[in-house]
């Protein structure tokens, strides 16, 4: 029984937070979402020297064949600079979806360019006005080609492939790999509440190859419970990097002549900060270890425990968000300000990947909610009278 | 990462179920449960532990202790909390015992550690004073050596189960000319049937009389009773106060009324069919849901941290964070309970149940978890120069 990390993971760790910390200066989410490309290419880079567009991928297709604690690593590593790369949504979601769902073919092409780091795929599931969790609109005629309109779609503007969920004639979803280039695509650019670059994508009869044949819905399920929980691990790092701005800043400005730290009310405030986050840290470690554990062939509900994490740390990032602006005060308004940054992120990822909402409506609608929880495992069944 | 236990640890955990469920009385956990334990099921179930080796796991070894890694400790009291079990007497096994075994003299040891170990002593905490809460170190009750005496004058207060207590663990004032009021205090031991002590009981917000003042008029009791050195006893308070908050979290109490709870609601009607199916009150049990598995987790990090030999700051969140959960548990039972569970006392059988009908004398009862062993306001202080440097 143990939820800490490998000396190895750890390194992993001090070596993603020194690389990207090096890209990253004071202003660097600012800088980074501002350029052309949305995040920085010298990060980029490093990140792909390092293996990191990598770690998802298996040993086969020329990545690290890395597990969850990894993916958690270094994307804690990420958040803590509010680092804009696209890890999660241009990589390891995609590769998860194509290592499921793709033929042999698919995934020799694919898998290693993504593993390069040469390529990033934008994954196109949400539609304007619909809920996350109903089949798309989207259709898939019987040649393949799609037709309807995805949006937020992640990073879509330099994205050299789409994977985009659809309906085909037989009422089947499928997942289907669409080149950027191909015909038929409209593509409207803008900003998410973060400053990561975000487009709402029409498709008209866009030609597209389906992702293998079977029926999609439970490798989508999958792949968007890792992702719940992969960006959980985002969240802490950004929260524990907004929480040691705001201890700095309590301790050196000065209001009445004094440290802001002489006001016990603030002090507590802070504190409070402190121990959400310390809990949300252990919920985010503990559903990585849950998804550990499901990869290691143990019988657990990944999906649930997916949910029952982003839910918790949703809400815990939407309280830090709240708090760590209002200790800051005015200068925690401007833009100029990396804790304004951390804050926007934390909160773009509270509606990632359907979103807090809809993870707290299939998590109290579970049965498992009326079972005493255990994060042990197979320790739920208690001793009780 | 991975969150199995080991067979051993497995192994370990069935060992304690064993005594737990097998040979601690039936009655006597459902009474615990009901938050209606009398002192007779405390010394009972005590006894039954301690003739399993179970009573204190954590004092040295050659006064019972067992030696048990860092994890068999956490899985003892999260067992202990969920099966129901009266908690051995804390201010016996968690306070004044480890004291005695690791300041007392030899003579204390022998005559009182067995003693105290089995509850054939009943032990009371003498520490708050009305002018003496969270400033404890403010304690006005004086001990004036006479001869081979102290003499004791002075008032304490919110003595939990004093009206049962044989002897007192008291905190108290040597040396009125010390130049820190933290110094010049004792860690004096003293049998309540002196002449001298009188006990009043003190009746709380639930209408029970779990707490005791005493008041003490020139009560004589012999050095021999001092712990340690004269003047010291603040260090030793403050050692005892830091295995206080230890298990305050109660994370396998949470867990056994959540399981209640949940089974409960299933069967309480409302006007659109069961509790249980309330998106409202489900919302509410998903967020208490999520709020335990974090700290269960939080509570396992702290167990491995410390297992590499590593003290961890975080038992101050733990106090915090597991009694502000458990707090929140209750109200939402008694909300659950509704006018049924209005009733502080009744001898009427209620379709709702026992657990219903004592929901509102236990939320009002369970406000003192954030309130004793440190305020939760204290723990914030603790965690805010401790951990964040503030
Ligand atoms: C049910 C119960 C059982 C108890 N059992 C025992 C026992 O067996 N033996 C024993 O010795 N004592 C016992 N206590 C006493 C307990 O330890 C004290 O009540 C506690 O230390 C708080 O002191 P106080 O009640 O004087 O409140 P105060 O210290 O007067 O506090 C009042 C309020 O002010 C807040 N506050 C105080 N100081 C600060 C500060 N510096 N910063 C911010 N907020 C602050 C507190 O958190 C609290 O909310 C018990 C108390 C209760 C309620």
């Amino acid at each position: 029984m143990n939820l800490e990390f490998t000396d190895d993971q750890r390194l992993l760790f001090e070596t993603v937070d020194q690389a990207v910390g090096r890209g990253y200066p004071a202003g660097g989410r600012a800088a980074a979402t501002g350029s052309e490309l949305g995040w920085s290419d010298q990060v980029w880079q490093t990140l792909g020297e390092l293996g990191l567009t990598g770690l998802t991928v298996s040993a086969d297709h020329d990545g690290a064949g890395a597990g969850p604690v990894e993916v958690y690593t270094s994307l804690a590593a990420m958040g803590k600079h509010a680092a804009a790369e696209p890890l999660l949504d241009g990589v390891y979601l995609p590769s998860w979806l194509i290592a499921e769902l793709g033929t042999a073919e698919q995934a020799g092409q694919l898998l290693p360019q993504l593993a390069a780091g040469s390529t990033t795929i934008a994954v196109a599931h949400a539609e304007p006005g619909r809920p996350w969790g109903l089949a798309p609109a989207t259709t898939a005629a019987a040649d393949g080609s799609l037709t309807g309109v995805k949006s937020p779609v992640r990073n879509a503007d330099q994205a050299d492939r789409f994977l985009v969920t659809a309906v085909d004639e037989t009422g089947r979803t499928g997942v289907y790999l669409v080149e950027a280039t191909a015909g038929g695509i409209t593509r409207a650019d803008g900003r998410a509440a973060d400053w990561g670059h975000t487009s709402q994508v029409e498709f008209a009869g866009t030609p597209a190859a389906r992702l293998g044949d079977g029926a999609a819905d439970a490798a989508l399920r999958m792949a968007f419970s890792r992702a719940r929980v992969a960006i959980t691990a985002e969240a802490i790092g950004l929260m524990e990097a907004g929480l040691a701005m705001t201890v700095e800043y309590l301790k050196t400005r000065k209001q009445f002549g004094v440290p802001l730290a002489t006001f016990q009310a603030l002090v507590h405030r802070a504190v409070d900060v402190y121990s959400r986050v310390e809990l949300a840290r252990s919920m985010a470690l503990w559903a990585t270890a849950v998804i550990e554990a499901h990869d290691n062939g143990g019988a657990v509900d990944l999906p649930g425990t997916a949910d029952d994490a982003f839910v918790f740390v949703a809400d815990v990032a939407t309280a830090v968000a709240e708090e760590i602006v209002q200790l800051h005060g005015g200068i925690g308004m401007t833009y100029e300000s990396d804790v304004a940054h951390h804050a926007a992120r934390l909160i773009a990822i509270t509606e990632s990947f359907g979103g807090v909402s809809s993870a707290r409506r299939r998590a109290i609608a579970s049965e498992a909610l009326l079972v005493a929880p255990s994060a042990l495992l197979g320790n739920a069944t208690s001793a009780a009278p | 990462m991975d969150l199995e236990l080991s067979p051993a640890d497995r192994e370990f955990r069935d060992g304690l179920r064993e005594v737990f469920l097998g040979k601690i009385p039936e009655d006597v956990r459902r009474r615990s449960t009901l938050g209606r334990t009398t002192r007779e099921d405390i010394v009972t179930s005590q006894r039954v532990l301690n003739q399993h080796g179970l009573a204190v796991p954590h004092w040295p070894r050659e006064w019972g202790g067992r030696g048990w890694t860092p994890t068999q400790s956490h899985l003892y009291s999260a067992e202990l909390q969920r099966a129901g079990i009266p908690q051995p007497l804390a201010f016996n096994v968690s306070m004044v015992g480890p004291i005695i075994a690791e300041f007392g003299s030899a003579e204390q040891k022998r005559k009182f550690l067995p003693a105290t170990a089995n509850l054939d002593i009943w032990w009371s905490q003498g520490f708050s004073e009305p002018e003496a809460g969270s400033d404890l170190a403010g304690l006005r009750t004086t001990a004036r050596r006479d001869g081979d005496h102290y003499v004791l004058n002075g008032q304490k207060t919110w003595t939990t189960l004093g009206q049962y207590g044989d002897w007192m663990f008291v905190l108290a004032r040597t040396d009125p000319d010390a130049p820190r009021k933290q110094q010049g205090l004792s860690f004096l031991l003293l049998d309540l049937n002196t002449p001298g002590v009188e006990r009043r009981p003190i009746r709380l917000i639930d209408g029970s009389a779990e707490v005791n003042e005493f008041f003490f008029d020139d009560v004589r009791l012999p050095v021999e009773n001092l712990v340690g050195e004269e003047n010291k006893g603040w260090s030793y308070a403050k050692f005892l106060l830091g295995n206080e908050r230890n298990g305050i979290a109660q994370i396998g109490a949470s867990q056994r009324i959540y399981a209640d709870l949940a089974a409960a609601a299933t069967r309480r009607p409302t006007e659109d069919g069961p509790l249980a199916g309330d998106p409202q009150f489900r919302a509410a049990l998903h967020r208490v849901k999520t709020t335990l598995l974090a700290l269960e987790a939080t509570q396992l990090r702290v167990t491995a941290a410390s297992e590499n030999g590593k003290a961890s700051p975080v038992s101050s969140l733990l106090k915090l964070e597991g009694t502000q959960a458990l707090q929140e548990l209750s109200l939402l039972r008694m909300r659950a309970a509704g006018s049924d569970g209005m009733l502080l006392d009744t001898e009427a059988p209620l379709p709702s149940g026992e657990a219903a009908a004592v929901s509102a004398a236990q939320y009002l009862n369970l406000r003192k978890l954030s309130i004793f062993g440190g305020s939760n306001e204290i723990q914030r202080g603790v965690i805010a120069k401790t951990i964040l440097g503030l």
